[in-house]
């Protein structure tokens, strides 16, 4: 039964018109070796972000949205691509990210490099797992009294829309501003074990 | 010498990942992370979809972050032992033996806790990290910049509240 349901997981990406198994499985490893190679899956990458002892992770993720939201634009309108934005639920948002950066803080991973994390050997990060799977347990079984905490949807806007006539321009603006805040972040580093060994050689 | 990825080229590289996913090319959608946990969890409690309507909410993005993910872990596997070299089975991060404590009960009490919430608090925003941060605000989603702002906001704080200022010796 399991079996046949994970079976399904890869039937349901191949049915779907959001690439082939191998693309998707493709964008995953790539993600996965970016994550690794640049050490953002370790606790003193996020945890240490949240201390404010180690600034790579902002740097290269403001970074990364800066590029990403110039490009992004730009191929919408040649149309290679199009907007998914989530919609503003202000109570999910608010509460939904409190929780998140709380727990982002503790755990030192985010659902993302977690599995990296994983992937490295960390056993911590694997039962930190475990307790998302518990969590993603709860919130299926109990999804009806957590909508009632996320509150109804007040549209999915975007800031470019607020900008009629002059998108281009805004979004370059943001994008070029992003990019200049991964610059002038000072950058400071917490290195673990594994990379002291290294350092020493 | 550390072997890893400068920060400025691992930006840019994302980047071009996070284009390529939501170009045609690619995957036609935005790069998210967070959906494959309550659909895993339906798959090992076995929970029908029938019964449970927000499965069938998560039933193609979670089947396609489910992928996406075997992919993650095997490019984490491989760069950590073939490339970086810093694969080995661990417990404590020398972070939490530095800043909190050398307890391994509670550095796993603490990890189960946080990962629980983690995902409670990702779900109910509607997106993670990869979701919110990298796809969405670079679709400049005010939804994705709420999102941001709070998690920059509680993230920092729980830094300061949760650890010591000064660190101990390893």
């Amino acid at each position: 039964m399991m079996f046949d349901r994970i079976l399904n997981m890869f039937t349901t990406v191949s049915n779907e018109s959001h690439g082939s198994v191998f693309v998707v499985f493709m964008i995953g490893l790539v993600f996965g070796v970016l994550i690794q190679y640049s050490r953002v899956d370790k606790f003193e990458k996020i945890a240490g972000f949240a201390m404010l002892r180690d600034t790579v992770v902002p740097k290269m993720l403001f970074l990364a949205i800066g590029l990403a939201s110039i490009g992004l634009y730009f191929m919408v309108e040649a149309g290679y691509a199009s907007y998914h934005p989530k919609p503003i639920i202000l109570g999910g948002l608010i509460i939904g990210g409190t929780i998140f950066g709380i727990s982002m803080a503790i755990l030192g991973k985010c659902p993302g490099t977690g599995p990296v994390s994983i992937a490295e050997g960390r056993i911590d990060v694997l039962v930190g797992a475990i307790g998302g799977i518990f969590g993603g347990l709860v919130f299926t079984v109990y999804f009806d009294f957590f909508k009632k905490i996320m509150g109804e949807s007040l549209g999915k806007t975007t800031l470019v829309s607020y900008f009629q006539g002059h998108e281009n321009l805004s979004v370059f603006i943001f994008g070029i501003v992003l990019i200049i805040v991964s610059i002038v972040i000072p950058l400071r580093q917490e290195f673990d074990e594994a990379d002291l060994q290294q350092l020493q050689e | 010498m550390i072997r890893r990825m400068p920060w400025w080229l691992a930006g840019i590289l994302m980047a071009l990942l996070v284009l390529f996913t939501f170009s045609v090319f690619g995957a036609n959608r935005p790069f998210g992370a967070s959906t494959y946990v309550p659909y895993f969890a339906g798959i090992l409690f076995d929970l029908s979809p029938e019964k449970y309507p927000y499965l069938k909410e998560v039933h193609f993005a979670g089947a396609w972050e489910g992928v996406m993910l075997l992919g993650a872990l095997t490019g984490g596997f491989l760069t950590s032992v073939f490339v970086t070299k810093t694969f080995r089975l661990s417990i404590m991060p020398t972070g939490w033996k530095k800043y909190k404590n050398s307890s391994v009960i509670s550095r796993l009490v603490w990890s189960f806790i946080s990962g629980f919430f983690l995902i409670i608090g990702a779900r109910l925003a509607g997106g993670c990290t990869s979701g919110h941060f990298l796809s969405g605000m670079a679709q400049t989603a005010i939804s994705s910049m709420i999102f941001g702002g709070v998690v920059l906001l509680s993230l920092i704080i729980t830094g300061k509240v949760f650890y010591k200022s000064e660190a101990n010796d390893v």
